[in-house]
């Protein structure tokens, strides 16, 4: 195509891969990180979702984001199974330990045949943990090289035997039995929460009113509460991500207008050929904007294809998970798109104002 | 045929700093549709402010400038851009060529701008058989030569039908052998089309081609010389 857009943009390859880069680097940002904390959140919610007690008992202040108190006696488990309603209870003590892709990491310890049950969680391989050093874990954790017989480094360096792989996963992707959790936080006869499942889901409200009146001075939250995702556990998550989408559109726009407006100042004589020829405003600015889109495209390409690369490959490495929303790759390509048109229209309006003599006269 | 340009009392005063430079004093000039009027002069003497004028690329002090039925200097920027767009076609010293395009790519591009909705390839194939370009349609203008380029010019100025072509020494930066061609060029439009010409030089011998030559000093016409005779 003889066009004097294409061959401008082939005619000077460098200035036209820096702009493109630096629209892609727009977008880059808003799908890396928009993608990590959907994959993360998500995730989360998965695994929480497959917890299918509807209410946990706890003590108050218990349970934080990033940790948790073993300060509930196990006493309370037949207390629980005695209120009408309840089907099943199952204590489980949650820790955090230094680990993982984000710098901490769950871990619990059950009774693995009743969280089992409750939860509808199967062994697709191995036995539940018995022994102090065993432990299970899900197929996910499973599938980044932990199989059967393999060691987990948790609690720092110490080596902890998988003997088993459950699906579907559930709560921490790594689990003890409740004994070996509290030998190793010596809170013997203790468990951070008791999930109760009720006999109908719908009575979950009143069967918690019945636990809050028989058992004053604890917690009693539904699951669906407690176990919320990442962008309502951290409210300045969406702030940061806003400013984030901010400051992208403005690295684009910055870096367009940058390159358009060098561009202009180079080819000053051909803007006074164009007037020369008869070219309107109208026609120089949209040569201008057709130029700048062009290279915002390629930008969305090449920041698109990146993305999903790094996405993958940052997977691989760290077991982190993305998850590229559509709404947000609409956004990033408006990003990209907008400001490179808005980072170019200064420029074009500039030389669309040029003096045509003294364009022609320009060296 | 009439008059193509009428251009009275024409004065052009450019403010650098806090001092008046007058580049016309007054000039006025008729142009016959179908003429090829030479305007000589030294520099400085306001050959090409008149020419940008006559473009419609600068706007008087004072005067009245009227091609083709329509009025340049009472135009509007966009009017006058239009008016150029549509009725003149320019040709340079220095080519002007659009350097990442083909030559072919250059006249498109005037098509484009042009945007009258007929496009005319066989008036374009006339021209650039005229022209001697029909081999080098997809050379870049860095593939060609001083002439060659200017060729590819001149098609790019009149493949929309100007109304006139204005032409700022065109001979300028071509040895003599391109200067005789490219001014034979000019002559068969001229002859061939009836296409009106106005050509700024310094050149005698290139003002030998046209059919008129003016004189022009200190910002006035001194010397309206006869017909030349064509050669």
């Amino acid at each position: 195509m003889d066009s004097i857009v294409v061959s401008n943009i082939r005619q000077r390859p460098l200035r036209s891969a820096i702009s493109v880069l630096g629209v892609a680097l727009g977008v880059v940002l808003v799908m890396l990180f928009t993608g990590l904390t959907r994959g993360m959140s998500n995730d989360l919610q998965r695994r929480n979702s497959n917890v299918r007690a509807e209410i946990i008992f706890t003590r108050p202040g218990s349970i934080e984001l990033t940790s948790a108190s073993t300060n509930l006696s196990t006493k309370y488990l037949d207390l629980l199974k005695s209120i009408e309603g309840v089907e099943a209870v199952s204590p489980v003590i949650l820790d955090f330990f230094p680990g993982g892709a984000v710098g901490v990491e769950q871990v619990e310890g059950v009774e693995w045949d009743s969280f089992a049950k409750m939860n509808n969680i199967k062994l697709i391989e191995g036995h539940p943990p018995l022994a102090f050093d065993e432990i299970v874990i899900d197929e996910v954790k499973a599938s980044r090289k932990h199989p059967v017989g393999s060691n987990v480094k948790i609690f720092g360096d110490k080596p902890y035997r998988v003997v088993g792989i459950y699906a579907p996963e559930s709560g921490a992707r790594a689990k003890f039995s409740l004994e070996a959790m509290q030998n190793i936080l010596q809170t013997p006869g203790k468990c951070t929460y008791i999930l109760v499942k009720c006999k109908n889901s719908s009575e979950q409200v009143a069967v918690a009113k019945r636990i809050d009146e028989k058992l004053p001075g604890n917690k009693v939250q539904f699951t669906r509460d407690v176990f919320t995702s990442i962008e309502t556990s951290i409210p300045s998550l969406g702030i940061f991500l806003r400013v984030l989408v901010g400051v992208a559109s403005v690295l684009s726009a910055l870096v367009v207008m940058l390159a358009m407006y060098t561009t202009i100042t180079e080819r000053t004589r051909e803007i006074g050929i164009l007037k020369a020829m008869g070219a309107s405003r109208r026609y120089i600015i949209s040569e201008i904007e057709t130029e700048a889109l062009l290279i915002s495209v390629m930008g969305l390409i090449v920041g698109f294809t990146f993305a999903a690369g790094a996405g993958f490959f940052i997977h691989k490495a760290t077991g982190l998970i993305f998850e590229f929303g559509g709404w947000w790759a609409v956004t990033a390509g408006a990003i990209g798109l907008v400001g490179g048109a808005v980072g170019a229209f200064y420029p074009a309006v500039r030389a669309a104002n040029l003096d045509p003599v003294h364009a022609l006269a320009y060296e | 045929m009439g008059t193509i340009l009428k251009a009275e009392n024409l004065e052009k005063v450019y403010r650098v700093g806090k001092v008046d430079v007058p580049a016309l004093r007054g000039v006025s000039l008729d142009v016959e549709e179908g003429e090829f009027l030479s305007v000589m002069g030294p520099s400085g003497c306001g050959k090409s402010t008149m020419l940008h004028l006559l473009g419609g690329l600068l706007t008087p002090t004072r005067g009245r400038i009227v091609i083709a039925g329509e009025d340049l200097t009472a135009a509007s920027d966009a009017k006058r851009t239009d008016i150029r767009r549509r009725k003149i076609g320019f040709v340079f010293q220095r080519f002007n060529l659009f350097p990442t395009l083909t030559a072919e790519g250059n006249l498109r591009l005037a098509e484009r701008i042009h945007a009258n909705g007929d496009d005319d390839p066989g008036h374009r194939r006339e021209i650039l058989r005229l022209l001697r370009l029909e081999d080098k349609m997809h050379h870049k203008p860095l593939e060609l030569s001083g002439g060659e380029q200017q060729r590819v010019a001149l098609a790019r100025a009149v493949v929309t039908r100007p109304a006139i072509v204005l032409a700022d020494e065109p001979t300028g930066n071509l040895d003599t052998e391109n200067s005789a061609i490219v001014l034979k060029m000019f002559q068969e439009l001229n002859r061939r089309f009836n296409q009106t010409i106005i050509m700024i030089t310094h050149n005698p011998e290139a003002a030998e081609a046209s059919r008129r030559v003016i004189q022009m000093r200190d910002g006035h016409i001194v010397e309206p010389a006869a017909t030349a005779p064509t050669t």
